[in-house]
């Protein structure tokens, strides 16, 4: 496939926490009246998914959406530090994002995408609002707990065949998860992921993909259950692309970008 | 300290981030320093590192850009065929050119891991406007990082040189908690590549001491830095060991080893030491210094990192 496409970088929002984007512009024969604003996951993850990521964006952008993807404060290229994120400070992001694209595209429908942390922080931001078209929730963390356990884990298992570091980095109020500093504050806000059902419509129509066979399916029907959103479900036998693989290449779900594109053209056909 | 979102190359598809320093010295503008992306991750690296690493040596009055080669991170893919190691140069040859245009800097110090530490001892060999290589964990080939070899590798670089020394890993291994199944493949793998190495690497091993000495000539400053549980360090060793070592006591060419860390610097210690150790280098390559061969000059390596070359922990 070749796409004829348009990227342009830039920072945005405030001039003390400019965040890092990256607009897709759409295809201009099939430019629809939806604008994309895709939510990225945190830490490791982060680094594991982002080619994934831009490729969705460009098939989302060669289908007509105009597309705005973008790092949290204190994330990739943003601006702060590492030990600076927040949950708090994300959603904020979020918010910034969804504007940028509004006041960038002239489009008011906007449909967010969201990966693990981001598809959670997705959901809750969308909550906040309610003046959400459409929503894609890629395997979202449902429990903060859960997801918290998977990292230390994961940092366990990669200890095993490297020697350990010399300084404990936990007195500092930080813990050392694959090379990204957790701080306390943020393992808290973490811990209290735990998605109740919720009355408000976040979204018009919500597509969740499950790729992560543990994850809860019925809490995330739950959380629904009481809001008119229109809820379809997908799942996915495939690798968890934002895990490492031992021989540190990056994983592009093809099936899962194709199925997101094709549903995203549906709902906004 | 500025960041900006930059475009630049034959089309404008190259993107990357510009970090200048909060005040420039117009009489001795030092050299800018480019990072090159290490393997295919993206232009921030794993941990983040290539922005911190960035925003230090802004602070340290450098410019400094990192960018995505074509069809890495947010760069466009290319259409002309041309191979990865030849795309590589070339556009690190149109970052040189970006920020000469842009920046009026006209001598430059690369940097890159694993992948991009090859493109950038490559374009060191064809461009003298690069005055300084740092190469982390460099690979000798192109298709090294594809081998699948290589994760049962690191494990046997493992067990010899870190393991075997541990009382915790003895005594796993004495009480039935240790993967059985993982030792004989790492122990098989080593004995098996301790038959299959005599004479390995000619061709390799003749061109790369040819460009060290020619670099070394032109005076551009190269320095090897290798994780220490990266066994890429051996291959390095194997293949141009008793020219580098006529290098070094000559102060043309510098060996450093980041002690207990590995390849990806995939903990916050390994990044500390990593980003410390490349700071004070890079500090050392200034107008002031530039000419003086590394060793006759002042700067010492940190406490914490080790200037010597190992002796072949398992092989």
């Amino acid at each position: 496939m070749r796409l004829a496409e348009k990227v342009v970088p830039f920072y945005f929002g405030s001039p003390d926490k400019l965040l890092f984007g990256c607009y897709h512009e759409p295809s201009l024969e099939r430019r629809r009246k939806c604008a994309v604003v895709v939510c990225q996951p945190v830490g490791h993850e982060y680094i594991n998914s982002h080619r994934a990521l831009r490729q969705l964006a460009a098939r989302l952008s060669d289908a007509g959406f105009p597309v705005l993807r973008f790092d949290y404060y204190g994330c990739g290229d943003s601006s702060g530090s590492r030990e600076e994120g927040t949950i708090l400070q994300w959603l904020e992001d979020i918010s910034t994002a969804i504007s940028e694209v509004r006041s960038r595209t002239a489009v008011v429908q906007v449909c967010l995408i969201g990966l693990r942390l981001g598809g959670t922080l997705a959901m809750i931001a969308a909550a906040e609002r309610a003046d959400l078209e459409s929503m894609v929730l890629w395997d979202p963390v449902v429990s903060g707990k859960g997801y918290l356990d998977g990292l230390l884990r994961l940092q366990k298992e990669m200890l095993r065949f490297r020697p350990k570091p010399s300084s404990a980095q936990e007195p500092q109020g930080y813990l050392d998860v694959l090379g990204f500093p957790l701080s306390r504050f943020l393992r808290a806000e973490l811990e209290k992921i735990d998605l109740p059902p919720i009355a408000v419509s976040p979204a018009k129509d919500v597509l969740v993909i499950q790729s992560d066979q543990t994850a809860g399916e019925a809490n995330l029907k739950e959380h629904f259950s009481q809001t008119e959103t229109r809820l379809e479900y997908q799942r996915f036998d495939g690798p968890q692309i934002w895990r490492p693989t031992s021989d540190g290449s990056l994983l592009v779900p093809s099936q899962i970008l194709h199925s997101i594109v094709r549903w995203t053209h549906r709902v906004h056909a | 300290m500025r960041e900006e979102a930059v475009l630049f190359g034959e089309v404008k598809s190259l993107i990357g981030i510009l970090t200048d320093p909060p005040m420039r010295n117009g009489n001795h503008p030092k050299p800018a320093v480019i990072l090159l992306n290490p393997g295919i991750v993206h232009r921030v690296a794993p941990g983040r590192i290539y922005v911190g690493m960035a925003r230090a040596l802004a602070a340290m009055g450098f410019v400094v850009l990192r960018f995505d080669f074509s069809g890495i991170g947010d760069s466009a893919v290319r259409y002309d065929n041309l191979p990865f190691d030849k795309s590589a140069v070339r556009e690190t040859q149109d970052a040189m050119h970006f920020l000469e245009a842009t920046r009026g800097v006209g001598r430059f110090i690369l940097l890159g891991g694993c992948s991009g530490a090859r493109i950038s001892l490559q374009t060191a060999c064809c461009d003298p406007r690069v005055v300084g290589a740092f190469l982390i964990n460099l690979q000798m080939t192109e298709d090294e990082g594809q081998n699948s070899d290589q994760v049962t590798r690191s494990a046997a670089f493992y067990y010899w040189n870190f393991a075997l020394f541990n009382l915790r890993s003895w005594c796993k291994l004495l009480t039935g908690k240790a993967n059985y199944r993982n030792i004989l493949r790492a122990l098989g793998f080593q004995a098996r590549t301790q038959f299959a190495s005599g004479g390995r690497m000619s061709a390799e091993s003749i061109q790369l001491a040819a460009n060290l000495r020619m670099l070394a000539e032109r005076g551009a400053y190269v320095t090897f830095l290798y994780a220490q549980s990266d066994p890429r360090l051996n291959d390095l060793c194997e293949v141009v060991g008793r020219e580098l070592k006529q290098l070094r006591a000559l102060g043309k060419v510098r060996v450093q080893i980041i002690p207990r860390s590995d390849h990806t610097f995939s903990s916050l210690d390994d990044q500390e030491k990593l980003l410390k150790e490349i700071c004070e280098l890079i500090d050392a390559i200034t107008p002031a210094t530039a000419g003086a061969p590394l060793n006759q000059r002042q700067d010492q390596p940190p406490q914490s990192v080790q200037e010597t070359l190992p002796h072949h922990g398992g092989k």
